[in-house]
């Protein structure tokens, strides 16, 4: 089943299908009336997207910088090229402590690399600890949104959820007293935790400095209390100096929420202070990963999408997002951000994606960062076409459209036969035959005469003259 | 000044009505209109499909085509962005650059080029506008709503807001995309009747009688979905609408088959 | 090679071509109503300004119950003493302070799970930050975070003369190079996961109150 199939499968529910719809318009709504507040917001977004496109042209020098400035500051740095490397450091930075109980706070890098089913079959304890992620983590289901992970889930099913879970009375759906039961649960967890896992939304290749932003205070909860504190970050998330920082800052809230700052921005340098006599010396580890990135970044067409700072806002607004949910594309990162990147990972296999669109190229107009996003989709259109990834009923038609459309003699007969036998066909014989343009549409009346028989009849008349 | 029309294939065959329109609109304005029988595509929908090397054939017959004409205006917004902004890397002819650059989408040629004939007709109707995306984000007819950037004139509202007794109906959300997207209609019918469904709720909120638009694709697309379900909506392309009140073309006539 | 390497070297074979950053030439000066700007801002966050003289914030802001029935609290060292005018309060706050200070404090990692049941912690931020809302806390300690977290309530107090317009303002202000951690802090701990409803509290404070101390 691809996004084809899953999408026509969630348009099914219509109410729920409208509800998704508004619930992320409110978002993208919020969104426009916090770039309202930024008088130098087209600004912003040249200044953060240049600075991205910068440190991507020197990507091997500021993870250099980095890597010393953050060894200096008492941090280890790992290195993974791919998904098996960064769960077995994880893993083995966790087993040669012996611990077994580990909160993490929201990492899309940790999702694509599925390290929580990894570490969980070896027997360790991983629990989310941002609430939308543990929501999806207890349903065994993946995030549908980069920054509102359950976004496609109504209170209701929440509630039935922490009935289950967490002794929730029968019926309970009031979202306060929901997060009131999750947070007495999560407490107990961040407290028994002996290793804490982030992500990074920035790191600062000047300082050795990385900077997690949540709303929740989870990322910092969860690395103040565990001796040990494991970031596991992308190598796309680099910026030079820490003044570079602000730009974002001042876009990413406003573009993923709407919020004018979520409410901890936390700056990590090196471990946190030792506090504890008899308890293990507190610890930084810090897991570097590429998987697929340098691939990408050698891809000229598509090396832009690296300067994503997953905000989000590009699945805000897409129509196709909106009315499909993010379980539809089947991939770590849905909407137009994923159809761009999950491609280049496995083409034959996400060739739908880049198609799951109208190119109404509104999200490339929201983006902070300004990925060209639609065009980006365009480019994989040729590519998946030359790569020979597309269905091959849609290369014959377009094989045979395309010769017609190049013979206007041919052009002409045929679309004249063609026209003569749709005036006569019952309506229904017609819909059947033009399906699936009619599956939801019924075809106008066709003309008797084609634009250019009319104008050829009227040249006609001309050198009659007037009568 | 010399004005080639470039009517694509599905208005030939669908809607002739909207090419007509489209020449005595652009003739009233005092153009010396001409037409080339022998462009039938832009390349577009091969474009859009992926089929990058037929969509490059297509355009370079329209580079052949066109070159020598001071302007081409097509009543399809989505073909003339097409042309503005792929032609020049789609096809190797030097003289690409310029056929894009000419290349225009009617109303924004006509306000371009301060040529509007009178629209002295009256028009008393409500008329819902749709916003083609490509119109818009494309060859930038109009400020999206997403953008922060100094505002653009809409040509299209521009004009429909000269016609007498015209009323412009208001929409919840007045850039969203109407769901055609070209084999996107058909591939993803189900989503994409969803899009354009959701587009016509949204115009009968706002109480339009009549939904028009710059691109003919969008509006066939609505009118398929509003026919269905037998919907309150009549479908008119901008020329139409345009040709009606400075030529008093009547529309309802011309909108049945000949 | 080692992955260390092998990454490198992969990050080198293409390179992506050298961009220039775009610099604005100025940045967004401070707003005619700066206070105003933040405290709106802070609002939308979730959080409350409060104007205050500094030897008096105590009288300010508002406490979850009666001053003197708080038995968890947690005060930054830095804070300065508060004196209320009585008769709003016949409190002896710095007295109080220093007691409650040093119930709800410990060195060790016990006594910092032990803050679980903090009622309110105070912390002293270095400046505020106008367009976001937002405040630059470096805390004195791992503890000193915690009980920013595991507070109900979260008191901040900020130099009112400290105010920068945006972040760019305060990121020349930030020695980051020196910065084990710090923070900006906008609101409580809050959360909208389940459809879009705001929470406050989700995991830490359900409360922030950002008190402005004029000198
Ligand atoms: S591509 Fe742009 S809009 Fe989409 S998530 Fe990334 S930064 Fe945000």
């Amino acid at each position: 089943m691809g996004h084809v199939d899953r999408a026509r499968e969630f348009v099914r529910d219509e109410s729920r299908t409208k509800w998704h719809d508004e619930s992320l318009w409110f978002v993208r709504a919020k969104r426009d009336d916090a770039a309202d507040t930024v008088p130098d917001w087209e600004a912003l977004r040249d200044e953060a997207a240049t600075i991205k496109r910068d440190a991507l042209s020197r990507l091997p020098d500021l993870w250099r910088q980095f890597e010393t400035a953050a060894t200096e500051a008492g941090a280890v740095v790992h290195w993974a090229r791919d998904a098996e490397e960064h769960n077995q450091i994880v893993l083995d930075l966790l087993e040669e402590r012996g611990f077994r109980r580990v909160v993490k706070s929201k990492s899309m890098l940790t999702e694509e690399c599925g390290l929580n089913p990894f570490l969980e079959a070896r027997g360790i304890e991983i629990i989310d600890t941002d609430l939308g992620e543990r929501i999806v983590q207890l349903r065994n289901e993946p995030p549908s949104h980069i920054v509102m992970p359950a976004i496609h889930l109504k209170r209701s099913e929440v509630g039935k959820l922490f009935e289950k879970e967490m002794g929730a009375p029968v019926g309970l759906d009031d979202p306060d007293a929901l997060t009131a039961l999750a947070r007495k649960d999560l407490r107990k967890r961040f407290i028994a935790a002996e290793a804490g896992i982030t992500g990074v939304n920035f790191a600062v290749a000047e300082t050795g400095s990385f900077v997690v932003v949540t709303n929740e205070g989870n990322a910092d909860l969860g690395t103040a209390l565990p001796s040990l504190h494991i970031a596991c970050v992308g190598l796309e998330k680099i910026i030079p100096a820490p003044s570079d920082l602000a730009p974002f800052l001042r876009l990413l809230a406003r573009s993923a929420t709407g919020q004018p700052i979520s409410a901890y921005t936390s700056h990590f340098r090196g471990p946190r202070e030792a506090e504890d006599i008899g308890s293990p010396a507190p610890a930084m580890h810090i897991v570097i990963v590429d998987n697929g990135r340098s691939d990408l970044l050698a891809q000229p067409s598509f090396r832009d999408a690296l300067a994503c700072i997953r905000c989000g806002a590009c699945l805000n607004t897409c129509p196709v997002y909106r009315r499909s949910g993010g379980h539809s594309y089947g991939t770590t990162i849905p909407g137009p951000i994923g159809s761009v990147l999950e491609p280049s990972r496995d083409p034959k296999a996400h060739a739908e994606l880049p198609h799951a669109c109208t190119l109404c190229g509104s999200c490339t107009n929201v983006c902070p960062v300004r990925v060209p996003l639609h065009h980006q989709l365009l480019t994989w259109r040729a590519h998946l076409a030359e790569g020979g990834h597309h269905p091959t009923r849609r290369r014959v038609a377009f094989g045979l459209a395309g010769r017609l459309f190049a013979h206007p003699r041919a052009y002409e007969i045929l679309t004249k036969a063609g026209r003569r036998v749709a005036r006569r066909l019952p309506t229904a014989w017609l819909d059947r035959l033009t399906s699936p343009w009619t599956e939801a549409r019924t075809l106008p009346p066709i003309p008797a005469r084609s634009f250019r028989e009319q104008m050829r009849a009227r040249a006609r008349q001309a050198t009659k003259g007037p009568r | 000044m010399r004005v080639a029309l470039f009517v694509p294939c599905y208005v030939d065959q669908l809607r002739p009505q909207i090419g007509l329109a489209t020449l005595d609109f652009l003739t009233a304005a005092g153009f010396e209109v001409d037409f080339q029988e022998e462009v039938i595509c832009c390349g577009q929908p091969f474009l859009t499909a992926g089929e990058t090397k037929r969509a490059a054939a297509l355009g370079a017959r329209f580079v052949d085509a066109f070159q020598h004409v001071d302007a081409i205006v097509t009543p399809s917004g989505s073909c003339a962005a097409t042309l503005r902004r792929h032609l020049e890397s789609l096809v190797a002819a030097p003289a690409a650059a310029s056929v894009a650059a000419k290349t225009f989408e009617l109303c924004e040629f006509i306000t371009k080029e301060s040529a509007c004939p009178p629209l002295s007709r009256p028009f008393p109707h409500r008329v819902g506008l749709h916003a083609s995306c490509h119109g818009l984000r494309e060859l930038g007819l109009g400020t999206p709503t997403e953008t922060r950037a100094a505002t653009r004139i809409d040509p299209a509202r521009e004009l429909l807001s000269r016609i007498p007794e015209l009323e412009i109906t208001s929409l919840d959300r007045r850039d969203e995309c109407c769901g055609f997207g070209g084999t996107f209609s058909v591939e993803e019918a189900a989503v994409s009747t969803r899009m354009g469904l959701d587009r016509l709720e949204d115009h009968g909120r706002g109480g339009a009688e009549i939904v028009t638009s710059t691109d003919v694709s969008c509006l066939l697309h609505l009118e398929g979905l509003s026919r269905r379900r037998t919907l309150p909506f009549e479908i008119f392309h901008i020329a139409e609408i345009l040709a009606a009140s400075a030529l008093g073309h009547d529309l309802r006539a011309s909108a049945e088959p000949r | 090679m080692s992955a260390r390497d092998q990454i490198l070297a992969a990050l080198t074979r293409h390179p992506a071509p050298p961009v220039e950053p775009a610099r604005p030439e100025s940045r967004p000066e401070m707003p005619a109503n700066p206070w105003s700007v933040l405290e709106e801002r802070l609002a939308q966050n979730g959080g409350r300004l409060v104007h205050s003289h500094s030897g008096a914030w105590i009288d300010s802001v508002k406490w979850p119950c009666e001053f003197a029935e708080l038995t968890h609290v947690y005060v930054a060292k830095n804070v300065p003493e508060s004196s209320p005018t009585p008769p709003a309060s016949q409190l002896s706050p710095t007295a109080h302070l220093s007691t409650l200070t040093s119930r709800g404090v410990g060195a060790t990692a016990k006594a910092m799970r032990d803050l679980e049941p903090l009622e309110v912690t105070v912390l002293y931020a270095d400046f505020a930050v106008a367009e976001n809302g937002a405040v630059w806390h470096v805390p004195a300690s791992a503890l000193e975070r915690t009980a920013a977290l595991l507070a109900e309530h979260l008191i901040v107090l900020v130099p009112a003369s400290s105010l920068v317009a945006t972040l760019h303002h305060a990121y020349e202000r930030i020695a980051l190079a020196e910065t084990r951690f710090g923070w900006f802090l906008s609101g409580p701990s809050k959360t909208a996961d389940i459809e879009q409803s705001l929470v406050l509290g989700a995991h830490g404070p359900r409360t922030m109150q950002l008190v402005a101390l004029e000198s």
